[in-house]
């Protein structure tokens, strides 16, 4: 803290005899030692009387902080460094004043250049030249304060803008809503209509159509059915953002060979050789995951269909993640007719297709739907094929939910 | 017609389906004691027989009823609500036959004590089939409630 003598001074062991003279040298030199602690504290300090109010003493800190001189501060009382409209609160404080140790709490001052600071107040009850006084330090919180408040703005701006969001995000989740809602009711009634009157026109009047006329109708039908299929899967791809996850620990193997299962038709009368892989259990939604396997497999057995020997391969590796683990990456691979890797990226929108429907069917959302559901479950999905050498889709498993 | 021959209720506001679906019933010789109503307040009338149908008597069910469920005026739950909330007609077999696959709409109206749903088939040969099973279980195989 300090080297000046009053310091040593005090250090003198206690309890030792001393004569009259000794003791108040000492005295004075312990008060000495505390009013240079008083006036070099930090913070600015002062006392006053208790009962005029007056200033009684400042320190250096109050005279730096405030702007008065010592002997401006000596002519004030504290009354005077308080904005007027405090001053019932200051006299109702005045009044409940205890004796010892008192936190006063949050107060505003007035500087000498007519600046209002926020200060906290600690004091404390005293006898000082022989007046009951109070001793009073002060701790400049305007800073503090201004810093709280802009917290605090900002926080409530935040929130604000949250609840914007979120109430934005509800709308367009609602108008999402009443939108797929509308559109599985009243699309699909006038394709009814299209197939409908088409076959009435078939069934009654064959007989004065001629065949050109009959295909024709025929076709009308055809476009209906796909149609009435691309609305089918679209709700379905919407939906898929909306229902819940459940994940549970399941067998990607036994999901395969179940969603093999449900493409039976597709099987019939080929020679295709399935491999599946044992592969590991994996966090994930059954219902969901049967669905990635239905859709990829339907893909493969599709684009194989022109192969004397179609291959299919359900498998896994080990793959190494960026801290050092090991994660399961799952693949589904066939020699199929692929596909141009320029194109890579377009696999997986709504909506995009790599071949013609003339040669391939679909309505280009299944992939779309492989790869909403893999984000819902954390995981990526991605796919790697050359024209005419078959095509290599792998994806990964998240462990729990991330928004698509 | 007389109101209390009435063996299909059919509420539909799709002229097209509408036609489409007598088509069918005739077709198959089901469509002889049926009556059309065209959205939900006119379901409403007939079901508790007033307006246009005071002459009929309500205790007197049909075989089913055909139950479309975006309707003008009163949607297909709220008439549907409305049935299963009255002791006379809460026993009338109603079949939801409606285009949407919603499956907030399959659980509230089963829910309601529905007797079945129906997804109308795009496909005219689907939905003529849905149409010809429909007619022949609730006109042919179907033991109603005691009248």
């Amino acid at each position: 803290m300090t080297n000046s003598d009053p310091a040593s001074t005090a250090a003198e062991p206690a309890g030792t005899p001393l004569d009259g003279d000794a003791a108040n040298a000492l005295r004075r030199a312990g008060e000495a030692e505390f009013r240079y602690l008083f006036m070099n504290h930090p913070h600015p300090m002062w006392v006053y009387d208790l009962k005029t109010l007056a200033f009684l003493e400042v320190n250096d800190a109050a005279i730096e902080h405030y702007g008065y001189s010592r002997d401006e501060f000596l002519h004030l009382r504290i009354s005077d460094i308080r904005p007027p409209e405090d001053m019932t609160a200051l006299r109702r404080h005045m009044a409940s004043q205890r004796v010892g140790l008192q936190k006063s709490g949050h107060w505003r001052h007035r500087l000498k250049d007519g600046r209002l600071i926020d200060v906290e107040i600690t004091s404390h009850s005293i006898r000082f030249a022989g007046r009951a006084a109070i001793v009073v330090s002060a701790q400049d919180i305007s800073d503090r304060l201004k810093a709280e408040d802009e917290i605090y703005r900002l926080n409530a701006e935040l929130e604000r803008r949250v609840e914007e969001r979120t109430a934005q995000l509800e709308a367009a989740n609602r108008d999402l809503e009443a939108f797929s809602y509308s559109v599985s009711h009243d699309l699909r009634a006038p394709l009814r209509s299209v197939s409908g009157f088409a076959q009435v026109l078939l069934e009654d009047y064959a007989a004065a159509l001629p065949p050109e006329a009959q295909r024709y109708l025929l076709r009308m039908q055809d476009g209906a059915r796909r149609m009435g299929q691309l609305i089918d899967d679209l709700l379905a791809f919407s939906r898929l953002g909306r229902q819940p996850l459940v994940l549970r620990a399941i067998s990607p193997t036994a999901i395969a060979r179940q969603a093999l299962d449900m493409l039976e038709a597709e099987q019939r009368n080929r020679r295709i050789t399935i491999t599946i892989d044992g592969m590991p259990d994996c966090q994930a939604d059954p219902a969901l995951l049967l669905q990635v396997y239905v859709n990829l497999l339907a893909n493969a057995l599709k684009f194989t269909r022109t192969r004397d020997a179609a291959e299919i391969h359900i498998g896994w590796r080990a793959e190494a993640t960026a801290d050092g683990a090991e994660r399961p990456v799952y693949f589904v691979r066939d020699n199929g007719v692929g596909f141009d890797p320029r194109y890579a990226d377009k696999l997986f929108g709504v909506f995009q297709r790599l071949h013609a429907a003339s040669e391939y069917e679909g309505t280009g959302v299944g992939l779309a739907t492989v790869q909403r559901i893999i984000q819902r479950h954390g995981g990526t999905i991605w796919a790697a094929a050359q024209p005419d050498k078959g095509a290599v889709f792998s994806f990964t498993l998240g462990q729990g939910e991330m928004d698509a | 017609m007389l109101e209390h021959e009435v063996e299909i209720l059919l509420v539909e506001d799709n002229p097209d389906d509408e036609e489409l679906t007598l088509r069918v019933l005739r077709k198959h010789h089901l469509a002889n004691h049926i009556q059309v109503v065209r959205d939900g307040a006119e379901a409403l009338d007939f079901i508790f027989g007033h307006g246009a149908f005071a002459a009929r008597d309500v205790q007197r069910a049909p075989r089913v009823v055909l139950l479309d469920l975006k309707l003008p005026k009163i949607d297909g739950i709220d008439v549907l609500r409305q049935m299963r909330a009255d002791e006379r007609t809460s026993t009338y077999p109603v079949v939801v036959m409606t285009s949407s696959k919603e499956e907030r709409d399959i659980i509230e109206t089963y829910k309601l004590g529905i007797n079945s749903y129906i997804v109308k088939p795009v496909d005219f040969d689907q939905f003529a089939e849905a149409v010809r099973q429909v007619g022949f279980y609730w006109l042919l195989l179907n033991q109603p409630p005691i009248q």
